[in-house]
């Protein structure tokens, strides 16, 4: 237990700096959001292990605490449900024997862009789905990416 | 490196993209048209996607973004300067001295 609660503090940290690391650079040149998903490599890592609780949980204390760190708690309405949902589509996906973190980590890059286009549809109107594929084509490459990466760190580290 | 489950979602992901970009392609292209006429008379018919800056005898309308909005306007009121964009199907502005409207159709 005590070392859970390490081990789930010292990831969250960890998701935490990736997420900040990636607010330094920008890339809502391409659309407004677009980012590669580092902070997410760290659930994706827990779904490797097959701890779908701890991903869970780093995930959204991670967002909650950059929430409070960096940004407003309008921005949280986006990440939350974005985030809660696309760790709960991954962890479904990590289940099955046919899907590789690869997989689950674009699976959950969709997800989480679609939850947030809707969210920010209801707020300024239905022109957001305009961004709809440009999100959907860098879920496909920032997700993959990621998983790709939780997957090698996956295959030569002990948790 | 990649499974069989991951080529499911890797296509079907990628069939999304295709599909979305084509739905936007089609609603950009046969979507909505705004019309501008001044004492009943079209002045101006085009895309509602396609940026333009229409100058009337006493207003300016302006087409930016899939919205339209009066920007000048030489009467008294102002009501159509402060109408807010529109971007809806049969919304419209109207500006009652110079008998012009802008609409969406």
């Amino acid at each position: 237990m005590t070392k859970k609660v390490a081990l789930y503090g010292i990831l969250t940290s960890l998701a935490l700096i990736f997420g900040y690391i990636e607010s330094l650079f920008s890339l809502s040149f391409i659309a407004p959001g677009i980012k590669l998903g580092l902070a997410n490599s760290v659930a994706l890592l827990l779904l490797c292990f097959k701890d779908f609780k701890g991903a869970v949980l780093v995930n959204i204390t991670r967002i909650l605490l950059s929430a409070l760190l960096f940004s407003s708690p309008f921005s949280l309405a986006f990440s939350l449900t974005a985030g809660i949902l696309s760790v709960v589509m991954m962890g479904l996906l990590s289940g099955i024997k046919g899907v590789s973190p690869i997989g689950f980590g674009i699976a959950g890059a969709a997800v989480h862009n679609l939850v947030q286009l809707t969210v920010a549809s209801l707020i300024f109107g239905r022109a957001v789905w305009y961004y709809l594929p440009f999100l959907l084509a860098s879920a496909l490459i920032g997700g993959g990416i990621i998983g790709a990466v939780s997957l090698i760190f996956f295959k030569r580290i002990k948790l | 490196m990649l499974k069989k489950g991951d080529r499911i979602i890797i296509i079907s992901v990628l069939a999304l993209v295709i599909t979305s970009s084509a739905l936007l392609f089609f609603e950009k292209n046969g979507g909505k048209t705004v019309t501008v006429k001044e004492n009943n008379e079209i002045i101006y018919k085009g895309s509602l996607y396609e940026n333009k800056v229409i100058e009337l005898e006493g207003n300016t309308v302006e087409i930016k973004g899939g919205a339209v909005t009066v920007t000048q306007a030489d009467c008294k009121n102002q009501i159509c300067v402060n109408h807010r964009a529109i971007t809806k199907k049969s919304e419209s502005i109207v500006c009652l001295p110079n008998k012009v409207i802008a609409e969406i159709e």
